[in-house]
Parts: C-alpha cells; structure tokens; sequence
C-alpha cells in the first residue's frame, strides 16, 4: 500500500510517521440537512448541502488543541465522494493533513458511503486503514453523532481495532500529562463527570464547547484548486469492502416495523366466553415485569443474557457462552 | 501587522458578475482572486429564475453543452390578474427549445458555481467563506485592496472589482453608490415548491427539458410590483417581487402575497399537491439607469448588482445577463488598465464606454423610464381590472341582448376602474416610446 499524498503547500508541515505523537479526526463530511422520509427513514443527500457537522467540527478542533499541546499532528480522515473536496480543503487549510477514501464509483458516491456507514466495523476499518502510513495513532476523535442516520457505534468499533480506551459523548476534553487525557462528559439532571483516559485512545465529542478556528487567509489560498489526496490503494481495499462481515452491526433497508403474523391455533370447546379467555390469555397468571439492580455492567449482562436464555430467545452453549436460540422463542 | 497577499486584481463576491469579471482577468493572464463569503459561490444567492444565455455565447462557446439547466424556457406566458380573473399572453416556440437555446431555469448553486469553475479552471484563485470587510486605500486616497474577516488579513491589487450585490458595501465605502434609497430598491420573495416533473409537464404544457417563464401582474394587492413563476425540473419557483417602502407602509408581510398568487384560482391548480422545499428573501435595484452609480474610482470598478444593473423593465427581469455582461466588461477593462499602468479613475473608463456600446448600458439607457411606467399607479392597480374585464366582456356571450362593441366595453371597463380614456392613450403611447 503505498502512502497517501499530503495536501497542501508549503505553509503547511507535511506530517510524516513519527513526528511526535498523532492525534487522528475522523470526520463524517456529508449533506448537513438531509431528507429523512418520516415513514420509512430513508434518507436523502444533496451533494449542495456537503458540510462539517458540528460534533465533528468540534473533534478537529480539540485535536488540533491537542495536538498542539502535545507537539503532535493531526491527519483529518474521511470517507467520501468528490463532493466533500472543498470542505475537506478547508480542513487542510488548518495545517492538517488530510486524506479522502474515495468511493469506488464516484456516480454512485452516495450509496457507497452509505453502506460502509451502515457498517461501522468496515467503516472503521477503512479509515484506520486510511491513517495507517502516518504511524499508529494516540488519540482517535470522531463527532458523538451523524446527522445522517448513524448509529453512533463508529468509535467504539475504533477502539476495538486498536485496542484502545474508549471515551464518548465528551464535552470537555484536555492534556493530562504525558500519555493521558482529562475529559468531561454530562451526565443527567446537569451533572458532569471527569474521567482520566489512557492513551492511546478513541474519543467522541459533542458539537459544543468549542468553536472550529478559521484558516489564514494565506492558508486558505494555498489549498485553493489543489485537489485533496486520495488512497486509491484503499479504494480497491474498500471496494469490497467486508460489509458482510462475520459479527459487524449491519443495518438491512429501512422500513416501518411490521410484527409479522402468528397463527393461532384455534381455541377449544363451544362456549365462547371461554374460546376468547383463550385466544387473549386473560386472566392467566404472568411473570410480572422484574427490575434488577446489578452491581456492575458485566453483571448487567449476565443478568439479560440470563433473561433472554430462560425465554428461548438464546441457546446455553456448552463451556458459558450463548448462541442465537434455533428454536421459536414465541411458540 | 495585518497579513497581506498581492496580486493583480481583486474581485469582491463570486456571483454571475465576480465569476466574469475573474474569468476575463484569468484568461488575460492576471493575477487575480476572487474573495466569496458563502462556502461555495452561489451558496447565498437568491434570484426568481430564468437565466437567458446569450451573453454567454462569446465568453463560453458552447454553453449550453454544459450549462447546469434544469429546464429549457420554450412557452413564456404574461398575465395580468384580479382576485378572481386573469388574462394570459402566452407565446411558445419551437426555436427556444434547441441550441442556441433562449432562456434556460438553472438554480443559483448550480449557475454559479459552474461560472466560477470557469474563472478558477482559467487560473483565478478562489477563497470562499471569506467576507470582504472593507477597502484598503493608499495615502492618497486610492482604492489598493480589500480587508477581510481572516485575522484582518489584506487582498493588496491595483485594482479591486466590486461585485459583491445589490446594497454593495464596498461600493458605499469607496463613496460610488450614495445611502441606500428604498425607493429604488424592490424586495423578492420566493418560494421553490416539490413538483414531480410528470406533474409539470402536464400542468404546464410541456415535456422533457421544456420548461415556462410566467411573469403576472396584479397579484401584490394595492402594492406596486408583480409576480413570477418558473418551472425547474422537479421543483416550481414561485414569487413577488414588491416595492420596498409601499410594501413598509402597507403592513403587509411578504409571504402573505406569496400565499395569495399560490391560492389563486388560475395558479393554485397548477400547484396543488406541491410542497414547500424552501423560501427566500432578497433585495433587487430597480432603479435602473438614473439610479446607478459611477462605476469606477482610482484603482476600483463596479459591476452587476453592486451597480444597479438589474434590469426590472415590467416585461423583462433580467440581472444575470446583465452581471455576466459588465462583470466581464469590467474584467477586460481592468486588463487594458494594467497593461497600461494606469488604474486611476481615468485609465478604467474604457468600462463605462465599453458598457455602453453593448446591451448592458444600451438597454438600460432606452428603457430608463420603464420603472416608474411599471411601477406607476395605473398600470399596477388599474389596467390589470381594467382589461381582465375587458376580455370578460368580449367574451361573454350575452344572448339575446347583442354583442357590445370593443369601445363601448373600454370605456365601461376604463370607467369602472376610474380610468379616463384620455389617461389610457396617454400611457399606451408612453409605452410604445419606452417600449417600442
Ligand atoms: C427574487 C429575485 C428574482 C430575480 N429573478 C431574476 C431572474 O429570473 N433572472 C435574472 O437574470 N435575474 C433575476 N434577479 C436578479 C439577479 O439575481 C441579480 O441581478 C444577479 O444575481 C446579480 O449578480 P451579481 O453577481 O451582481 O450579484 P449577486 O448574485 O448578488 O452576487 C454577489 C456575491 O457577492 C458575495 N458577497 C457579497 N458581499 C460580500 C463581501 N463583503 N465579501 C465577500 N463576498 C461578498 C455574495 O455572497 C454573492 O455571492 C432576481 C433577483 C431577485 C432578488
């Protein structure tokens, strides 16, 4: 795989692997208002509207804060068809280094995009695979939210990847000493805790709390025209792109949720007071819904695994794990 | 100290006259950037429609090959209307919907952008995002750069082209254009309304890449002004452009007149079942040619809106043409200054000649009495009454009683909305001299 090109003139440091620590944004450029049908949440994207969501205008400026802090680079990543170029330009226009993961068939950019969104894992994949020439990253910031229908799991598949601490929906985040961040995240009822995160890191940040700085004049002249630098040796890579697979969240299409329709068997004897307690089960006794207090998050999970075991829904595998249940839970 | 960048000329606002004033600099081998405070050009630009392409055949041969239209204007219909009456000329033609084209429905994101791809693909450099804050003169007193939003930093040129639109800034600044008079000024509202593009084929007579222009007057209640509608592809734009300070006094809020034309009995068919994608709001310079401004000062020239160059003539609004014509002119002319070494006042006055030897000034000169004819009392609250009763009595067939005669109907009619026959002749000739 060869490295990607580094935009853009000389005003601007052409980070290389291994010049101080690299601080990496991920940034989801796209239409800013797209159309979301109301019943079927399908979304539309208007290549007019391409901008950079607050959430992630938010990442590119905490990381350049870091960055700076550090004496770190920052590389801007993102996945997208021609159309992001001009906002991506501004980001260079910053001092960062930016690579774009093209789409395999720019006609088509939109439906691309969407897919590898629909599937964080690959999308993760792809955008670290994008940043690997640079050296491995010490902190990965991504906006806490699309506004194109994600599912918000992108980060967390980031961490996995790397096999780094993982920090979400932050609104404050700083320096804190060599190798670890200080960052702030609301809780409810206007509450905020503070959590030390080890480096390296995966963090996600609210569109709050800081305001994306404004390039130099100089600055945004000398990207102007100057095409955005392209991976093509992941545009192969993403083209088939593992969306299929084994374990990834994968979004099917969208439509209204229709429970399908169980066949009953008809109910026994003529009487039909007692034909209908039948078919309706009232006044047979239930479990009452349960509330349970675990102590910890693992112990939450065994409780709902438990849960979802005991009605079918899962099979008890030999050895403590659980698999998809083959049986009809509802029958 | 403010960063500073020079270069051969600066252009102020990369709208149809910024992206042609940078084109014919680029081409010409300038030095030139064009400073833009939208995130792309036309990202904030609002106007009713129709773009007519002619001027464009000696700047981009061929343009219509790669134009970014959204339909062909082939069927362009005039119509005057009451509350409950309207009366149509409607002309169509076959020559308007093939190459060289006619009139052509773009929208602005898509128009301008392509213009500037054009000065920018000649070599002119484009920041965007970035607003001209003010102008830069020299000790004595002349126009040397523009000021920006980014840190204060300076756009150092010879020469700076304002085509930054209607109410230009730079051009108040630079001490061209004088306070904003209200009265020479119209506000534009409009609404883009989903339309599937089979429903406007059908509604509007039309197939294909077909599209109508329909220009209506008498629907701005007792405010002077008219209305508009265009087919796009799937979208129809519809709206009122309205006097400014008429529309202040009345109390009337603009998108109620909007709502109006759209309830009409003759427009409301056509847009039933639409749904609202956007509304926007913007001023026009009316004014025309005793309104406009001197175009050029020691080291800055204006063109397009910045200089009142909308041509808002009743049958004709037309400023994109009109922009492109002088933004380039003013290109070229700022050229022939540097290559001269002189970009005073006096050696950029081949704009002004240049202008006026083609439409730009030429059109504007003849029909320089137009607005007040337009926008003049009669023609707005009376004649549009006046002759949808006419026709209603031409046409109503009233048997047994014989037919009236046309001039029995006229004066019926002209008495009816106080209008004395003297008074009609009277604005009949009027027109024949400013139209004719
Ligand atoms: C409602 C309405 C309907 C219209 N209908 C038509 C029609 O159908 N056909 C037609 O031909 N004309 C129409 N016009 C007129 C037409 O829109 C204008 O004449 C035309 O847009 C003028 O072009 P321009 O380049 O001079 O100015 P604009 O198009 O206004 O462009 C000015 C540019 O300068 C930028 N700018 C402004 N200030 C600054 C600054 N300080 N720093 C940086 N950038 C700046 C703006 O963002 C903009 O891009 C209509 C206008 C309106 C309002």
């Amino acid at each position: 795989m060869t490295g990607p090109d580094v935009l853009p003139g000389s005003h601007v440091p052409a980070p290389q692997a291994g010049d101080g620590p690299l601080v990496v944004a991920c940034l989801r450029i796209g239409d800013l208002r797209p159309a979301v049908d109301p019943l079927d949440g399908s979304v539309t994207r208007d290549r007019w509207g391409v901008g950079l969501p607050p959430a992630d205008a938010a990442a590119l400026e905490h990381a350049l804060r870091v960055s700076a802090a550090w004496g770190g680079r920052v590389v801007g990543v993102c996945v997208g068809p021609r159309s992001v170029e001009p906002v991506l330009r501004e980001v260079a226009a910053l001092g960062v280094a930016v690579v774009r993961v093209p789409a395999a068939d720019e006609a088509d950019a939109h439906r691309y995009v969407t897919e590898l969104a629909d599937d964080e894992r690959a999308l993760a994949r792809t955008l670290l695979a994008a940043v690997r020439p640079f050296g491995p990253p010490d902190l990965v910031l991504c906006g806490d939210r699309s506004v194109d229908r994600g599912t918000g799991a992108l980060p967390a598949y980031l961490a996995h990847e790397l096999g780094a601490a993982q920090a979400l929906g932050l609104v404050a985040l700083q320096p804190n000493g060599p190798g670890a961040l200080l960052v702030e995240r609301r809780l409810d009822a206007g509450w905020r805790e503070q959590l030390r995160v080890p480096l390296p890191a995966v963090c996600s940040v609210e569109g709050a709390g800081v305001r994306l700085r404004r390039a130099s004049l100089a600055g945004a002249l000398a990207v102007d025209g100057v095409p955005t630098p392209v991976d093509r040796s992941l545009e192969v890579e993403a083209a088939g792109s593992p969306t299929g697979d084994p374990g990834s969240v994968h979004l099917g299409p969208t439509r209204p949720y229709s429970p399908r329709t169980r066949v009953l068997p008809p109910p026994e004897g003529d009487d039909p007071r007692l034909r209908l307690l039948a078919l309706t089960g009232a006044l047979v006794a239930h479990d009452p819904p349960t509330v349970v207090q675990p102590e910890s998050a693992a112990e939450a999970a065994d409780v709902l695994l438990d849960f979802l075991v005991r009605h079918g829904y899962l099979d008890a595998v030999p050895g403590g794990g659980v698999a998809p249940s083959t049986g009809d839970p509802t029958a | 100290m403010p960063e500073v960048l020079t270069f051969d000329a600066v252009v102020v606002g990369a709208g149809p006259a910024g992206a042609a004033a940078a084109l014919a600099l680029a081409r010409a081998g300038r030095s030139v950037v064009l400073v833009e405070r939208g995130p792309f050009p036309g990202a904030k630009n609002v106007y009713g429609g129709v773009v007519y392409g002619r001027v464009l055949d000696d700047i981009v041969p061929n343009w219509w090959e790669e134009v970014p239209v959204e339909r062909w204007v082939v069927r362009r219909s005039t119509m005057m209307m009451t509350g409950t009456q309207s009366l149509s000329v409607d002309f169509r033609t076959d020559a308007w919907g093939s190459a060289p084209y006619n009139g052509m429905t773009t929208l602005r994101s898509h128009f301008d952008a392509w213009l500037a791809g054009k000065a920018t693909g000649a070599g002119a450099r484009l920041v965007a995002s970035t607003v001209a804050t003010g102008l830069v003169r020299d000790g004595a007193g002349r126009v040397v750069g523009v000021r920006t939003d980014r840190d204060g930093a300076e756009l150092h040129a010879p020469v700076v082209i304002a085509c930054d639109g209607v109410n230009s800034f730079l051009a108040k600044e630079a001490g061209l254009l004088p306070r904003a008079e209200a009265s020479h000024h119209t506000l534009g509202v409009k609404e883009v309304l989903d339309l599937p593009h089979g429903a406007i084929n059908e509604r509007f007579g039309v197939q294909d890449h077909e599209g109508v222009d329909m220009e209506i007057l008498g629907c701005t209640r007792e405010i002077p002004g008219g209305g508009f509608l265009y087919t796009n592809a799937d979208t129809v734009s519809i709206g009122v452009v309205v006097s400014l300070p008429q529309l202040a006094a009345s109390g009337v809020r603009p998108e109620e007149l909007v709502a109006d034309l759209k309830a009409h009995p003759t427009i409301a068919p056509l847009l039933r079942g639409s749904s609202l994608r956007e509304y926007a709001a913007h001023l026009i310079p009316e004014g025309g040619y005793d309104t406009m401004p001197a175009l050029a000062s020691d080291g800055m020239l204006v063109a397009g809106d910045a200089g009142a160059m909308t041509l808002a003539a009743g049958l004709w609004l037309e400023g994109v043409n009109f922009a492109i014509g002088s933004g380039y002119a003013a290109g070229r002319a700022a050229d022939r200054a540097l290559a001269a070494g002189d970009c005073s006042a006096r050696g950029l006055a081949s704009y002004r000649t240049d202008l006026e030897s083609q439409f730009v000034l030429a059109d504007h000169k003849r029909l320089r009495k137009a607005p007040s004819l337009v926008l003049s009392d009669r023609v707005q609250q009376r004649y549009p009454g006046l002759l949808c009763d006419l026709a209603e009595g031409m046409f109503t067939v009233t048997n047994p009683t014989p037919k009236a005669g046309g001039l029995k109907l006229t004066r019926a009619a002209a008495a009816r909305y106080g209008v004395s026959l003297r008074q009609l002749a009277t604005d009949t000739v009027r027109g024949l001299r400013i139209f004719g």
